[in-house]
């Protein structure tokens, strides 16, 4: 006589096993290609520490740029493009450069150069200035040949690097943002304002205009694009008052202009 | 008490060598014409070989079965391993007369007696289970045969072994070798619904699919004993059920649960 009871329990034990082996083999079907993708990305560790020693820092996508570096100095300032047209800087300001240029939120996916920006970082301050702050900052018993060597003008010409990095414009913005908040600079609000301007955010621009202002009454880009930015949300009579407050006390051309420039789209 | 139709059902496939348990199938059929054909042939032996399970005995039994009106034929299905037992057997046959138990047949008197009967009969031995015989009487045997008088068919398991000395032992003399294979899906089909139906059990016959058949041919490999042994645990678990839990089985067709559960009583599958 079969003992069917104790079968039945042995043809359980039978599926479950079969069953297990059944979901394993499925996993493992499944997790071999990610095993194999992962194996040939990350597989490589020598090509990990190559990546390591390039120079180049890739972000996101926009732009790439180019960083002109020197060692030598101590106190930087910057000549951002021409074309931006800042007010002179002089040589006792310092300001930190904008390590990121403005992005052109339109015309950024289509028009790549438009967003390069050479930044080139040079010495303004005077020698000796310089000179006797390296010394306060540090001993001379402490520096090292090279800096031992900046301090006496004999340092050779370095090579200028070349830096290619990408940011994308969100980075972009929190950097500056953060940036400001560290050196509370008008330009970077400035920047910051622009950079709303272009992307349409009026409200932004406008609040970062005003920013600029609050720390350069002088800075005309701030007027301009305060009252661009009350234009471009419908306040344009605001923004007739703002720039010929701005044109009584400066006289400023590009103001009229754009007293005129308002004006005329009204008559249309 | 009541009974289950499956323990008719399960006696069907007791493994036993009788003409009313044969199943003709074409391979069989086959084979018996083969056999009986050499048998007209003045071949001195004929060899019928194979796996264990594979049909050898009920082959040998029929073709008895359809020679014995018409050919003077004896088959011994159990090996005389006594050689003395084993002339007295082949004296008794020809002669159709009993020896004296105080009596034994003596060899060269045997092969002088076959050569008399030269040209006047010719009779046919089928001897079963050969591989258990001694090479000393398997010589013997052949003596016999030479006198062309005797005829054997001869059946052996084809191991390793046994098939050394099919080739070495009887290279010579063997003339017609017929070999047997194990059946193949479709032909297992067959036999298992002609032993169902030819004992009436033809609703249980239309129970078995296609895929259950085949599931029996994997296990059992086509292997007629095998499968005997499959189907006589089956139906047992059947038996079982239908008596204690006969809402656990369906009537229409067999549960894959209880074929997979002979596989495991049987070991062909492991739990």
């Amino acid at each position: 006589m079969i003992n069917t009871k104790q079968l039945e329990k042995r043809w359980y034990r039978y599926k479950t096993k079969n069953f297990i082996l059944f979901f394993a083999g499925f996993l493992l079907f499944l997790l071999l290609p990610y095993g194999g993708y992962y194996l040939l990305n990350y597989g490589n560790p020598m090509e990990e520490k190559n990546s390591l020693n390039t120079p180049v820092v890739q972000m996101d996508s926009t732009s790439i740029k180019e960083v002109k570096l020197e060692e030598k100095p101590i106190v930087e300032t910057i000549s951002v493009a021409k074309e931006h047209n800042l007010t002179p800087i002089t040589p006792s300001e310092v300001i930190l450069s904008p390590v990121i240029p403005i992005v052109d939120f339109t015309q950024e996916k289509s028009n790549d150069r438009a967003n390069k920006r050479v930044v080139e970082k040079k010495s303004v301050s005077p020698k000796r200035k310089e000179k006797s702050r390296l010394v306060q900052a540090k001993p001379s018993t402490y520096l090292t040949p090279n800096e031992l060597s900046v301090v006496n003008g004999t340092a050779p010409n370095r090579e200028t690097k070349k830096i290619h990095f990408q940011s994308s414009s969100s980075n972009y913005m929190e950097i500056m943002k953060q940036k400001f908040h560290e050196n509370k600079n008008p330009r970077e609000a400035m920047l910051l304002a622009n950079a709303y301007y272009k992307a349409g955010n009026y409200i932004h621009s406008e609040k970062w205009a005003l920013k600029a202002n609050s720390l350069d009454k002088d800075l005309e880009e701030s007027w301009l694009l305060f009252a661009k930015s009350k234009k471009q949300q419908g306040s344009r009579n605001e923004a007739v008052k703002i720039l010929e407050t701005y044109y009584k006390k400066s006289k400023s051309t590009k103001a009229k202009m754009l007293i005129q420039k308002i004006h005329s789209e009204g008559l249309q | 008490m009541k009974q289950s139709k499956f323990k008719d059902v399960k006696n069907i496939f007791i493994d036993t060598v009788d003409t009313e348990s044969y199943v003709e199938l074409d391979s069989m059929r086959y084979n018996c014409e083969v056999l009986e054909e050499s048998l007209k042939k003045p071949l001195k032996m004929i060899l019928l070989f194979g796996k264990p399970g594979t049909g050898k005995s009920m082959t040998l039994n029929r073709l008895w079965f359809n020679l014995k009106n018409s050919r003077e034929i004896h088959y011994f299905d159990a090996p005389i391993l006594s050689e003395k037992a084993f002339l007295r057997s082949i004296y008794e046959s020809i002669s159709s007369q009993q020896i004296p138990q105080n009596m034994r047949v003596n060899f060269d008197g045997l092969l002088k007696y076959c050569q008399k009967l030269r040209g006047e009969r010719e009779i046919v031995f089928l001897l079963d289970e050969c591989q258990l015989y001694s090479e000393a009487l398997m010589e013997k045997i052949r003596l016999l045969s030479d006198t062309r008088v005797v005829k054997f068919v001869i059946t052996l398991h084809k191991t390793e072994n046994e098939d050394v000395i099919a080739k070495e032992h009887f290279k010579t003399r063997i003339w017609e070798i017929v070999e047997l294979l194990n059946a193949g899906e479709e032909d297992l089909n067959v036999y298992i619904q002609k032993k169902l139906i030819r004992k009436g059990f033809v609703e249980v016959a239309n129970m078995f699919s296609k895929k259950d058949i085949k599931f029996i041919h994997t296990h059992s490999k086509g292997n007629f004993r095998e499968t005997n042994k499959f189907l006589y645990t089956f139906f047992s678990i059947y038996e079982y059920y239908d008596l204690h839990q006969p809402e656990r089985i369906s009537s229409h067709k067999f549960s894959k649960k209880i074929l997979e559960m002979t596989a495991i009583k049987l070991g062909y599958i492991y739990d």
